[in-house]
């Protein structure tokens, strides 16, 4: 049983299959116009099936090459994802395409397409004619798309077995990287099975725990922690679709309460979502007694909506010491802290001027003060805070950027050596070496690590990474007066994670045209990046700082607009951002000034 | 059994619009995290925030109220409060049965 005698995933997965071949493996909730119906996959169909699509893998030639999966169902893309296992080849999740018609441009398969440089991409019947279609319109790949769950493909009997060893590569993970400038992480087999290893052993998972899902397969915490967790277990996992889960979050807490679910999590937002929209006639149906760790993780973590959560659905058994905030990013696999499973999280009080000087001490009863959330103790990976500029190492209780090594780290980025060199091969102190940048900011405070902020420029809402230069692409693309202005898009913190856009407009003086041109960015950047875009400011030309090599200067335009310095000849701000930014308006009256309507100016 | 006259039925429609016009807008007070009275009816949502976690959101509220299937771009095809408010009253059956109790929690 002992899992550290497999070399490979692969080999783990051929020793789970043929031991546990008659139990599930995994559940996968379809919508339909009936409610969820329950499609379920044992672990002997997945190794039959896992057989037959290897077989027709290799009469491709993949060995070591990257595949795409592109499904709907979790079932049929745990069989394609075996199925590049044996066949030796890079399994590499993507998001279906989506609609035809949608930008290219903005398109992150498509990018992820060009970057690997996939011969092969494997779907299912359901979603074979969108696959084929994007396929059909990118001229320049002349990828191939396989149908996966047609019978006709494939003869099981046919598979030859492929020797894996421990550092070839296992799949590609695309979740960093803007879609201008992609960045697929390597995971090794080595990598794999040394977070799974960590995550077992954070976790205090068995093969008795079940898990219980709603992100998607090609997220990092959906695939490593939901879906090939349980397979590293002998385990078992519930799906509900992404889509299902943000029309109506009840059906995941559903889920959990009818199939026993004990570990299931996502992203902070999903448990805020929870609270807004479950009813309490709902909460008062549900047994969540079971449910015994909710992770969070994948952006950060709120003390607001742990406690909110907790209280909400303490009528329906659940307990607060189920919260679980986690720290990990697909550079390392995936988890590279947690906290101890059954004792509350670690939260504290510190001082807000002296973490703005990158000290941590403790609030005082006069001090303005921030709540931290901890995200637990490092497990099998030597965490370091240090100086981003001179590379040294800080002290306890000085913030610093996080850095990472051990055997879940990844070896880089798909084609990327300069990137890979600077990302995954820093040197503390000009001695040891191996560290991988996470770009993120933190500090270690009685062995606890604290998420303080970020150095990276990503934007981080509603659980997904948005790069900034994606969104001031995408903006200038909607009117000829922004095609030659400069955008700087960055967030601020005004009790969540709010995006900020501003952008220089040319030509255009009358308010209602550029209302009319900041509306458009709002639909554009709401509906093709998923996120709220309530902050635009539309600027004179030359008031986007840039360096003298013309990169656009986001940190300092952040910092201007926080110090009140940015004004748009026209812009629109949420309450929230409002009253963080435009707060000395009220002070000196400013804000009798402001026009009634749609601008934010009232708070409430 | 009455045949409506021309001006029944336009007082009914109105009293549904009304209905329709409460609900949707204390759904999305709730997801755009701004009083009720500071939505325009006339301004498009995007300019307010409305993204498609919060597009979706008010889709699964309508088919869990109304069982009405909506598609997820009925946002953006209807994209102001005025807009999605003659829609749905063209579309619902009836009027909303309670708009205190549609407000739901926050």
């Amino acid at each position: 049983m002992s899992e550290s005698r497999f070399a490979t995933f692969t080999e783990l997965l051929r020793a789970r299959t043929a031991e546990l071949a008659d139990e599930d493996v995994h559940v996968f909730l379809r919508d339909t116009a009936d409610g969820p119906v329950a499609e379920h996959l044992t672990y002997g169909e997945l190794d039959r099936e896992a057989r037959r699509i290897a077989a027709c893998l290799q009469s491709y030639g993949v060995a070591e090459q990257p595949v795409l999966l592109a499904y709907s169902s979790t079932v049929e893309f745990l069989k394609g994802f075996a199925g590049c296992l044996y066949a030796g080849a890079v399994a590499v999740p993507v998001p279906l395409p989506g609609e035809a018609g949608r930008d290219k441009r903005l398109n992150r398969t498509t990018a992820v397409l060009k970057d690997t440089g996939a011969a092969v991409v494997l779907t299912e019947t359901d979603a074979a004619p969108e696959v084929a279609l994007w396929l059909a319109r990118n001229t320049r790949s002349t990828a191939e798309c396989l149908v996966t769950d047609v019978s006709e493909i494939g003869d099981p009997e046919a598979w030859r077995p492929v020797a894996a060893r421990g550092d070839d590569l296992v799949f590609l993970q695309y979740t960093s990287g803007s879609v201008s400038e992609p960045r697929g992480v390597t995971v090794s087999h080595r990598n794999l099975l040394a977070n799974q290893a960590s995550l077992k052993k954070l976790l205090h998972t068995t093969r008795e725990d079940v898990f219980g899902s709603w992100l998607p397969y090609f997220h990092d915490m959906g695939l490593v922690a939901h879906l090939l967790h349980p397979v590293y277990l002998g385990s078992h996992s519930v799906q509900v679709t992404p889509l299902s889960f943000v029309k109506r979050p009840l059906r995941w807490l559903q889920a959990i309460d009818e199939y026993g679910v004990t570990v299931g999590g996502g992203p902070n937002f999903c448990y805020d979502l929870c609270v807004h929209r479950v009813k309490d006639e709902q909460i008062a149906a549900l047994d969540l007694s079971r449910w015994r760790l909710a992770l969070n993780g994948a952006e950060p973590v709120r003390a607001e909506s742990l406690d909110a959560f907790a209280e909400r659905f303490a009528p329906a058994g659940f307990r607060p010491e189920a919260l679980r905030p986690c720290y990990g990013l697909a550079e390392a696999t995936l988890v590279v802290s947690g906290g101890e499973p059954g004792t509350p999280y670690v939260r504290k009080e510190f001082d807000q001027a002296e973490l703005e000087r990158d000290r941590a001490e403790a609030a005082g009863t006069e001090t303005r003060r921030r709540t931290l959330v901890g995200c637990g103790v490092p497990v099998d990976t030597d965490v370091r805070i240090v100086d981003p500029l001179t590379h040294h190492e800080l002290p306890p209780g000085a913030v610093g950027e996080i850095w990472v090594r051990g055997y879940s780290v990844a070896r880089g980025y798909w084609r990327r050596p300069t990137e890979t060199v600077r990302t995954f091969l820093a040197a503390v102190n000009d001695e040891e070496s191996n560290f991988l940048r996470t770009g993120d900011l933190g500090m270690m405070v009685d062995g606890e690590l604290f998420v303080t902020g970020r150095l990276k420029e990503v934007i981080i809402i509603n659980g997904r990474n948005v790069y900034p230069q994606d969104v001031e692409w995408a903006a200038r693309t909607v009117s000829p007066a922004l095609t030659f202005g400069a955008g700087a898009a960055f967030s601020v913190d005004a009790g969540r994670e709010h995006l900020v856009l501003v952008q220089e407009v040319r030509g255009v003086a009358d308010s209602t045209e550029l209302r009319t041109v900041a509306q458009k960015i709002q639909a554009l950047i709401g509906q093709e990046f998923e996120i709220p875009a309530g902050n635009i400011l539309l600027v004179r030309p030359g008031a986007v700082r840039r360096t003298s090599s013309g990169k656009v200067q986001r940190t300092l335009m952040r910092k201007l607009f926080l110090d009140g310095v940015v004004r748009g000849e026209y812009e629109v701000l949420t309450p929230d951002v409002w009253a963080l930014a435009r707060a000395e308006d009220v002070l000196f009256g400013g804000d009798l000034l402001r026009p009634e309507g749609a601008d934010g100016g009232r708070r409430w | 059994m009455t045949i409506p006259t021309g001006r029944h039925a336009l007082a009914a429609d109105t009293a549904k619009a009304d209905g329709v016009y409460e609900w949707l807008s204390a759904r999305l007070s709730l997801y755009l995290r701004r009083a009720p009275e500071s939505i325009d009816p006339a301004v498009p949502l995007a300019e307010y925030g409305m993204d498609s976690v919060a597009a979706l959101s008010l889709c699964g509220d309508l088919e869990e109220e109304f069982g009405l299937e909506v598609e997820p771009t009925l946002l953006w095809d209807f994209p102001t409060v005025s807009a999605l408010v003659r829609h749905l009253t063209a579309v619902l059956p009836d009027v909303p049965a309670d708009p205190a109790a549609a407000r739901g929690q926050s």
